[in-house]
């Protein structure tokens, strides 16, 4: 993709307009990501990896203001769940609405000095990694100019989820948060996160799972309307690994997720999942990547869409199987139901293949309920508005299959229907 | 039931098909060339080249000016790079753009005026240019069928057979040239229409220099008694050959068109940008299939055709239909997206594709179906191989405007890969903008399977020929959709086109 | 119980008329068949009768003791106690069976203003009446009709009959793609629903299935009417001579 004068005066304004933090051992890292960012230059409307996504709001040097949601008519997520709760409030870091976080292991970026630490293995690298063989510069951004983040390493099964709290207080805030998670080998966790965090966010998640252990990510995105999002994540997993992350997105303006998955030992599973409901002014974007590297490994990607009233529906994902990942299962389905005529969805779902003895598929389907199955369920006695519910659960029913812990699955099931009453007609 | 018996050779593969396969032998069969005097205009491409084209094929003066137009517009476009291809840059300046045999100067009136050297070049190709025969391969079929056919050898048409009985139905059959000064009015309103001068580099270049093609009019409500062909060979080298094929079938009308190409080894690669428009009226049908067998190169991938094309269909009318059916097994590049605009209500677009890609081979092939009208239908079924340290992908799209409503696409992409050097890709774009228009997209890669492979060798088959059985198998769903003297002719190529891909 | 007047059906996207003023009274407790031809409108009365749409209904009446049905939704008309056992039982992905029967059961039951069936009664009485029609455990928890063989399908259509009580059962060419053991056994599971208070309305091309669950009225249908009536010999009549004679005879 030619590097335009305008990408490169776009991220040179950008970056001027950021207060990037300096000093602490980040500050190589940033210094490079800094140089990578103004050789790479902001996305432009006309790359193909923003083919259907407009970057202009994420890339523009203010955030545009969004209103602030009340969002009180339903219980916060994972509010039945024993965790250890670290609030940011546009974000920043609050002390006061949160769990100790030393207690739970956890550090907090914005506190770190020069000496010597482990998360310098894990800081910007698997982010650099991530930018070939196509450039994501957001995420670069992110790594030059991020105020905050956790890093979180695990040695064992960790005793609780750790939940990352995000609240919008400010109509104007922009907040960039980089967090860095690393699960040393057998070890285990469960990373939650809820929240639409600022009027926009930027947000970059790097985990590094080692050999033989497991990292569970399960995150809702806030209802609020008017936010804007890009968030990506970064894995790289070791031998026997696995890696399971499933999203619930319920509205927002713009929410363009990245995740970029690496597969390099031997029979790892990752497990890349997403559930989205928009109406009206709305567009979601899945782009996902997994590389797969080694062997015997499994991939799985299931992005599900419910999209009415213009809502759009963006997904773009790519199974990449290197030369000599043989025995590679990958999978991946991306499905749309448009609840009525003005609703789009835009999908490029991709293979590269470089080994023989693989099994991989795709499947996009994109229509409108099936009017068969509502006439079926009507003659049997069920309401019409009932029926559609049903139905659109029944859709969404492969990507919450996902979920591993049945009481989080049955929350996000009853959020979306939910949603769908608030939603109907 | 043992194990062993309950294993299937998959569905379709036949005893013919295990016959075809055992009886073919040697590598390109075609790479031979004839010894031909030849008059060649000067290398390289300039808007006197562009002249001399138009002028040799005694062209008016509208034309010339729609090629400079062309010519002009290319200068100002780039070569196209997104294609999962990696091939030197091409030297737009060291090809000829002209070639044409001597004894072709003036042209002959019939067929029996035609140079000898070249009725035996197509003879030898299987492509008789006799009236009242067979395409090679079909004897013995119950009911003998005619095919007419147009035969370009490099830039020119040597001849058109069966002309006088399809004028006799109003059909229009000659080479492109000749439709240009004798059917000026129909020329003038279809080129152009559906892959526009500016349209991409390959099909503005191709504007610019085509020096010939094939032409065909169906009139309203004629069925075309006969299949229609154009066979076309390389022979010159350093030679681009730049045909250009107009298709016309008016209100009712239908037209089943086959299209074969073939080429001799040469150690360098020879640059082939086509481009084919159809146009389709209201409840007319056409019918397109390809058996794309250009020089492929070497085992090295030294050689072989550089092969650019640009293929559209509009279903202009209501209730239009078109079918592509391709199977590619040559060229050393292959960058091909035969579309459909499904412009009429209720048109239906079909693309069935074979590509094989062996050895060096490089394809980027795929289609388009862009539904405009209500009710419209298309359908994909494309099968990719991929052999020795081949590259093969099939790129889509699939785009539903807001105002096609009700209707449907269904695509299924499958490849296959035979030994851990070579790569498959799948690049489709699906874009659906309303919600009544359903739109389902599978795809599959997979090696060969080896219980198949060890059943069909338990029964005495070497592993090339169980290969190659097996494949033909993979791809039975496409050669069902070609005319019958072509899938016989695509079986043998799916063997050949495969031989040295194991062991 | 039902009673059909003049009714005049067409398609909703075509001129073509179906259904031409066609007569028809099914008595509370009785089991009326409608056999015919392909094409006589058979099916189109089942589904006109269910709400399906894409059908226009140009004139006439169908009621259900005394109420309106065609002005009902489908859920309506199920709540109402009408039932269709469909030709094509519809898959739906992702929907248990098990959910499926539970979510139509108490629907039917809130729309009558009663109280719903708690999760153990509902298992119970599905699991009991699941097992006179050979339905596994396995088969309720797969999605609905996804998978299911031809004879499968249909019994899972008799155990919704069975589940939701209706007192109008329309089954439509119920018999269709059933070997001879599976109509038993899906004709055993209509015969044991019949009593006083239901009415079955069979809809069939053969005579065959009526071998298995007799009825007391026997109708013919041909080109969206009503022509001919009679008892149960009247099915053996058209077995022997085919539809020919008849229709040559009314038309």
């Amino acid at each position: 993709m030619a590097v335009t004068q305008a990408k490169l005066d776009a991220a040179s304004a950008r970056l001027a307009a950021l207060d990037v933090p300096a000093g602490g051992w980040m500050a190589a890292a940033r210094k490079d990501a800094v140089a990578r960012l103004q050789a790479m230059g902001l996305p432009g409307k006309r790359d193909e990896y923003w083919r259907y996504t407009d970057p202009t709001a994420l890339t523009q040097v203010a955030a545009t203001p969004a209103a602030l949601f009340d969002a009180s008519d339903e219980a916060p997520v994972f509010d039945g769940i024993d965790r250890v709760r670290l609030v940011f409030v546009d974000g920043v870091f609050d002390p006061a609405q949160s769990d100790d976080p030393a207690a739970a292991g956890v550090e907090l970026l914005s506190r770190q000095g020069a000496e010597i630490h482990w998360a310098q293995g894990l800081y910007g690298v698997l982010e650099t990694r991530g930018q070939t063989p196509v450039a994501r510069p957001l995420a670069a951004l992110n790594t030059a100019a991020a105020t905050e983040g956790v890093l979180i390493r695990v040695t064992e099964k960790a005793a609780k989820p750790i939940n990352l709290i995000y609240l919008h207080k400010s109509e104007t805030s922009d907040a960039i948060l980089h967090h860095c998670v690393k699960l040393e080998a057998g070890a285990e966790l469960t990373l939650l996160e809820n929240g639409p965090a600022a009027a926009r966010f930027n947000k970059v998640l790097e985990v590094e799972v080692a050999d033989g252990a497991r990292f569970h990510h399960i995150r809702a995105q806030g209802r609020d309307h008017q936010r804007r999002a890009v968030t990506h994540i970064f894995a790289r997993l070791g031998a026997e690994s696995l890696f399971k992350s499933f999203t619930l997105t319920a509205n927002g303006v713009l929410t363009r997720n990245e995740a970029v998955l690496e597969l390099t030992g031997d029979d790892a599973v990752a497990h890349v999942a997403g559930a989205a409901v928009g109406d009206g002014d709305f567009l979601h974007d899945d782009t996902v990547f997994v590389t797969h590297a080694a062997e015997r490994c499994e991939s799985r990607q299931v992005f599900k869409k419910v999209l009415k009233n213009g809502a759009v529906g963006v997904f773009q994902g790519k199974i990449l199987v290197k030369p000599g990942a043989q025995k590679t299962d990958g999978y991946q389905i991306s499905q749309s139901l448009l609840l009525d005529e003005a609703s789009q969805f835009l999908a490029k779902p991709e293979l590269e293949i470089y080994a023989d003895d693989v099994k991989c598929s795709h499947g996009s389907t994109s229509g409108a309920i099936d009017e068969t199955a509502l006439y079926y369920l009507r003659s049997r006695g069920v309401p019409l508005r009932q029926a559609q519910s049903l139905l659109v659960l029944a859709f969404l029913a492969e990507a919450i299959a996902e979920i591993e812990d049945e009481t989080i699955a049955e929350d996000v099931r009853a959020r979306l229907e939910a949603w769908l009453a608030r939603h109907e007609g | 039931m043992s194990a062993l018996e309950e294993i299937e050779v998959r569905d379709g593969v036949d005893r013919e098909t295990i016959e075809t396969v055992q009886a073919m032998a040697g590598k390109y069969k075609h790479g031979w060339e004839t010894d031909i005097e030849m008059e060649y205009a000067p290398k390289g491409l300039s808007e006197d080249i562009v002249r001399l084209i138009s002028e040799k094929n005694g062209e008016p003066e509208w034309m010339l000016e729609w090629r400079l137009a062309a010519y002009r517009r290319w200068l100002q476009m780039e070569e196209p790079r997104w294609a999962m291809l990696n091939y030197p840059e091409i030297d737009y300046q060291d090809q000829y753009y002209y070639a044409k045999p001597k004894s072709m100067a003036a042209k002959p009136k019939s067929l029996d005026e035609v140079d000898p050297k070249l009725l035996a070049t197509y003879e030898k190709l299987g492509i008789p240019l006799k009236e009242q025969m067979l395409l090679a391969g079909v004897e013995g079929s119950d009911e003998p069928r005619r095919v007419a056919v147009d035969a370009v050898f490099d830039s020119v048409s040597v001849g058109t057979t069966f002309k006088e009985e399809l004028k006799k139905a109003g059909v229009i059959f000659c080479s492109i040239s000749e439709a240009i000064k004798e059917h000026p009015e129909l020329v003038k309103k279809y080129l152009g229409s559906v892959v526009p001068q500016s349209d991409n580099f390959f099909a503005t270049l191709n504007s610019a220099v085509f020096s010939d093609g094939s032409f065909v009019y169906i009139p309203e409500g004629t069925r075309c008694p006969m299949e229609l062909s154009t066979y076309f060979r390389i022979n010159a080298e350093n030679t681009g050959q730049f045909e250009r094929t107009l298709i016309i079938a008016d209100k009712g009308a239908y037209v089943s068109y086959l299209e074969g190409c073939t080429a001799p080894k040469r150690d360098t690669h020879q640059l082939h940008a086509a481009v084919v428009e159809i146009v389709i009226l209201d409840d007319a049908e056409v019918k397109y299939s390809t058996v794309q067998n250009w020089y492929p190169g070497d085992e090295e991938g030294k050689g072989g055709i550089y092969n650019f094309v640009t293929k559209r269909a509009d279903c202009r009318g209501a209730r239009s239909k078109v079918m592509w059916t391709q199977v590619e097994t040559g060229s050393a590049i292959t960058w091909k997206y035969p579309s459909c605009i499904l412009r009429g209500d209720d048109s239906q677009g079909e693309f069935y594709s074979i590509a094989i890609a062996n050895n060096a081979q490089q394809a980027d092939t795929g289609t388009k179906m862009i539904h405009l009208g209500k009710n419209t239908k298309s359908r994909i079924v494309s099968k990719g191989i991929s052999a020795g340290r081949a590259q093969n992908t099939y790129r889509g799209l699939v785009t539903m405007h807001p105002k096609a409503t009700n209707s449907r696409n269904y695509t299924q992409c499958d490849s296959l890969l035979i030994g851990d050097k070579c790569g498959a890709h799948t690049v489709p774009y699906i874009e659906v903008k309303n919600n009544s228009s359903r739109v389902e997209h599978e795809a599959t890669t997979s090696k060969v399977d080896d219980d198949q492979l060890f059943y069909c060798r338990s029964r005495g088959m070497d592993e090339e020929e169980a290969v190659a059985l097996v494949v033909n198998g993979f791809c039975k769903e496409v050669l069902q959709a070609l005319p019958m003297e072509f899938a016989m002719e695509a079986q043998s190529l799916v063997a050949i086109s495969l031989e040295g891909s194991v062991g | 119980m039902l009673e059909i007047k003049n009714l005049h059906v067409k398609l909703e996207d075509d001129e073509k008329v179906i259904l031409k003023g066609l007569n028809l009274t099914v008595e509370t407790g009785k089991v009326h068949a409608i056999m015919g031809p392909n094409g006589s409108g058979k099916s189109t009365l089942s589904y006109v009768l269910s709400g399906r749409d894409g059908y226009e209904v140009t004139d006439g009446s169908a009621t259900l003791d005394g109420v309106e049905l065609l002005e009902m939704e489908p859920e309506e008309r199920a709540a109402a106690g009408l039932f269709l056992a469909f030709q094509y039982p519809v898959e739906i992905p992702g929907v248990g069976n098990m959910t499926f029967l539970r979510t139509a059961v108490n629907a039917q039951r809130k729309a009558r203003g009663e109280e719903e069936m708690s999760a153990g009664e509902f298992l119970k009485v599905v699991r009991e009446k699941a097992k006179s029609l050979k339905i596994d455990a396995e088969m309720m928890k797969r999605p609905v009709n996804v998978g299911f063989s031809g004879g499968e399908k249909k019994r899972n259509e008799i155990l919704q009959m069975a589940m939701l009580e209706p007192k109008m059962c329309i089954l439509d060419e119920t018999d269709s793609g059933l070997d001879v053991d599976a109509m038993k056994l899906v004709a055993e599971g209509v015969n044991a629903l019949r009593n006083e208070g239901r009415s079955f309305l069979v809809i069939t091309h053969y005579q065959r299935l009526l071998d298995h669950i007799k009825p007391d009225v026997v109708h013919i249908m041909a080109d969206g009417r009503i022509v001919k009536t009679g008892g149960p010999e009247l099915a053996l009549e058209v077995e022997n001579n085919g539809y020919a004679d008849i229709l040559a005879e009314v038309l």
